[in-house]
């Protein structure tokens, strides 16, 4: 049966190239999306790991300045103390200008026993951090008074980076060596592991990260107060927060942001590009179907006869139906076995920073539209075979 | 002759409804989508309010060192000093700006929070860029040189703080806890237009941020004025030169890059090029290449169909070709009847353009964005149509014109 169905298709290779071609191309433009969709969609899944209802970032710019580092801890310390006697302030803390959702990242590497590991994302917060954004703690503690005059630095890690170095081993108290492995500074202490935060908007991945705790340094380019109100706070309060902070630095340009603002802001700007390419592929599909229906009908018009001849030999009209139905099915075949070749490469290859299991899923996902596509738009040229009658098309001949 | 063959493509687009239907929602959406896309090009690329003399400005949106060795590479825009100092000593320019970047700053009103975009700029930031004012004047040298609390506000600006306030000129604006006089109110730029683009002008001698700082970097922008378009490159020749003898003011980074560049220039620069690379020719391949792959679909089934159409009139050509039509006429015949289906639904893809551009201005999705179709979006929406009409048409009727004459006559 296929034997004959691969015959038939041989004999009009020609046009059936064309047709292939379509085809390759329409189920390569649906791999693109729906690569992308499964990602996002597998991104979104992810737990956000933290809390940012309620949570406001104050943008310093220009920030005061001081000879030494120990006045600017003093002088931060009593703003942190003016904000935190405000009513409606229930926490605040100091954190480096990579907050959540701002697009902004630092990274840096470690070495621990001799393996390298680059590209993480590198927080510099205080003690407060963990209570501004309610994080999760997985393993050991936050950072706390005991670290102050410790001889380590205390270091937090998030989950991926635990798994990545340790597996299912503890981390806690465990040393990183920095990047380029000298150890005759001060040791990086592990003393917590979190779980990972989704700090760069719904649809985007987590990365390994380490929360290193603030040092006198830090405060010297201090540039973001991370503040955590209460739900009553309003725009009113808002303007009586940024008084008081402006009253205090009065040479610093402000700016306050709310973290659910720029979650939203940082959606969209992930969202456009994908909407846009799913209306444009949405068009250029309804396109193809539109295409493939017309040329599949016409094909039926024009072998009027041969339908004709198998009908007054005794084929039923399903089984017409059929043919038709299967001869593009097997059209379609031919096309998606080249497809998934090009489309395998993608993984091999490594070529764009996806996992392979969306790869796959997006592969299985577009090999069934693509089938789909060509069922439907068959399914009526098969029915019209089907009615045509045997008499009144050899007659014609 | 081109008559006759209007009237065959005519009457065969009515025969077949169906296949007319498919052929033209292709080419129009097709059409419509790279237009609304040249639309916004050309939005980007051409003069916009209020950066008309784009044809006779450079602009300089960056610096950068680097490390030979190391490869080790600082980028960020250059600072008011840097620009003063070496752009402002250039002879060819007639006239030049410097200006900051924007900086955020909260201001509330009523228990509003209105978030305004602050640009401070000198004197000369008023005579390069065309605002047009629909209250006050500008601040001027001796007012900055004062450093007079003053403002230049936008259409938008006065409508978020000040309400439905009709003058508000010798009113005061409070941002970043600063009162400023307002001086002037001007019509709304567009965001897309980002050099000049701000909510609240202020003059430079007003910022938080020490412009006395000799740092190369530092958060301005400068635009150089030339007296005509070609003078331009001069300008460009005379800033490379000087650039050679800046020195970079650190011991880690020993080379320093800095362009004066025509607009488009300047944003490609930002986006892909880095030292004395420029990033256009990579930029266009990559534009070509999306509009290429874009392209590729559509073309397929056009193909596709007209094939299909073509064979369904394998006896006429038959009988064409048995009184003697050689190929060359049936092909040039096809590819003409081709383009004029093309054409129509290029019609419809100027319709359904304008449609959507109107969308795109009401929805208001980048604020003060403005597009609309004209005569250069037109020529470009016409040969795309010719590009688009031939392509479709060569490989279909090349095989029309191959058909063997028994063969066609007999297909019916």
């Amino acid at each position: 049966m296929f034997k004959h169905l691969f015959k038939l298709i041989w004999n009009k290779k020609k046009q059936n190239a064309l047709l292939i071609t379509e085809m390759l191309v329409s189920f390569m433009v649906m791999f693109a999306v729906f690569s992308m969709a499964v990602n996002v969609y597998r991104n979104y899944k992810i737990p956000m790991g933290f809390e940012y209802e309620n949570v406001w970032v104050i943008n310093l710019a220009n920030s005061p300045k001081f000879k030494t580092a120990d006045s600017s801890v003093t002088y931060y310390r009593n703003v942190r103390n003016t904000l935190m006697s405000m009513p409606q302030v229930m926490e605040v803390s100091y954190s480096s200008s990579n907050t959540p959702f701002t697009g902004s990242f630092m990274s840096t590497g470690y070495k621990y026993k001799g393996k390298q590991f680059n590209n993480i994302s590198y927080y510099q917060v205080d003690n407060y951090y963990k209570k501004a954004f309610n994080l999760q703690l997985l393993e050991g503690r936050w950072f706390n008074k005991e670290d102050d005059a410790a001889a380590y630095r205390p270091v937090v890690i998030n989950q991926s980076f635990k798994q990545e170095i340790f597996g299912n081993d503890a981390a806690v108290g465990k040393n990183l060596d920095d990047y380029d492995g000298k150890t005759d500074q001060k040791r990086n202490k592990i003393v917590g592991v979190v779980a990972d935060l989704k700090d760069h908007g719904d649809f985007k991945p987590t990365d390994r990260g380490i929360y290193s705790r603030a040092d006198s340094g830090f405060y010297k380019w201090m540039s973001r107060i991370i503040v955590k109100v209460a739900p009553s706070a309003d725009a009113a309060f808002e303007g009586r927060l940024y008084k008081t902070t402006a009253g205090m630095m009065k040479q610093a340009v402000i700016d306050i942001e709310h973290f659910t603002k720029k979650r939203d802001a940082m959606n969209k700007e992930n969202l456009t590009p994908i909407i846009i390419t799913t209306i444009l592929a949405a068009f250029l599909i309804i396109n193809v179907a539109l295409g493939l229906f017309g040329v599949l009908w016409y094909n039926i018009n024009k072998r009027r006869g041969e339908i004709g001849l198998r009908r007054a030999v005794g084929a039923s009209g399903n089984s017409v139906s059929w043919q038709i139905v299967a001869e593009s099915m097997v059209l379609a075949t031919l096309s998606l076995i080249l497809g998934v070749f090009f489309a395998v490469q993608f993984p091999l290859l490594n070529l764009f920073d996806l996992s392979t299991g969306v790869y796959v899923n997006a592969i299985v996902l577009s090999v069934i539209f693509i089938y789909l596509l060509v069922f439907i738009c068959s399914l009526y040229p098969g029915k019209q075979a089907a009615a045509i009658y045997p008499a009144v098309a050899l007659h014609e001949e | 002759m081109l008559k006759n063959y209007f009237k065959i493509a005519i009457a065969v687009l009515k025969r077949r409804k169906f296949f007319t239907f498919i052929s033209l929602f292709g080419i129009s959406f097709t059409l419509t989508i790279l237009m609304v896309l040249t639309a916004f090009m050309d939005d980007v690329i051409n003069p916009t309010y209020p950066d008309l003399k784009r044809d006779r400005s450079l602009y300089i949106g960056h610096v950068e060192l680097r490390n030979s060795k190391e490869g080790w590479m600082n980028r960020s825009s250059p600072s008011f000093y840097f620009l003063n100092h070496y752009a402002g000593s250039l002879k060819t320019p007639v006239n030049m700006t410097i200006f900051s970047t924007n900086t955020a700053a909260s201001a509330y009103v009523n228990n509003k929070k209105v978030v305004l975009d602050m640009k401070y700029t000198d004197a000369a930031f008023w005579e390069v860029a065309d605002f047009d004012f629909t209250e006050g004047k500008p601040y001027d040298k001796s007012q900055i040189d004062g450093s007079q609390p003053l403002t230049v506000i936008t259409e938008k600006t006065k409508a978020d703080y000040f309400g439905g306030e009709q003058n508000v000129v010798g009113k005061y604006i409070e941002a970043d806890n600063i009162r400023y006089r307002v001086i002037g109110v001007v019509k709304n730029p567009s965001v897309t237009s980002n050099t000049y683009y701000a909510s609240l002008y202020l003059p430079y001698t007003l910022s938080k941020f020490n412009y006395k700082n000799t740092d190369i970097m530092g958060g301005s922008n400068a635009v150089l004025l030339a007296k005509t378009p070609v003078d331009r490159e001069k300008i460009r020749k005379e800033y490379a030169q000087l650039v050679t003898k800046i020195p970079t003011g650190s011991k880690e980074m020993d080379q320093l890059f800095s362009h004066a560049d025509t607009y488009f220039g300047d944003k490609v620069r930002g986006l892909m090029g880095s030292g004395t690379e420029t990033g256009q020719r990579r930029f266009l391949l990559m534009m070509s290449l999306a509009i290429g792959l874009f392209l590729l679909l559509p073309t397929i089934n056009l193909v596709n169909i007209n094939i299909t159409r073509i064979m369904e009139r394998s006896s006429e050509i038959g009988v064409r070709k048995a009184f003697g039509a050689s190929s060359k006429t049936l092909v040039y015949q096809f590819i003409v009847e081709n383009l004029i289906l093309t054409l129509i639904g290029g019609l419809l893809g100027v319709l359904f353009s304008a449609l959507a551009l109107n969308f795109i201005n009401q929805s208001d999705i980048l604020e003060g964005l403005h597009l609309s179709l004209n005569f250069t979006i037109l020529f470009y929406g016409f040969i795309a149509c010719l590009v688009f009409g031939i392509l479709s048409g060569v490989y279909p009727a090349w095989r029309m014109s191959k058909l063997a004459i028994v063969t066609a006559l007999k297909a019916q």
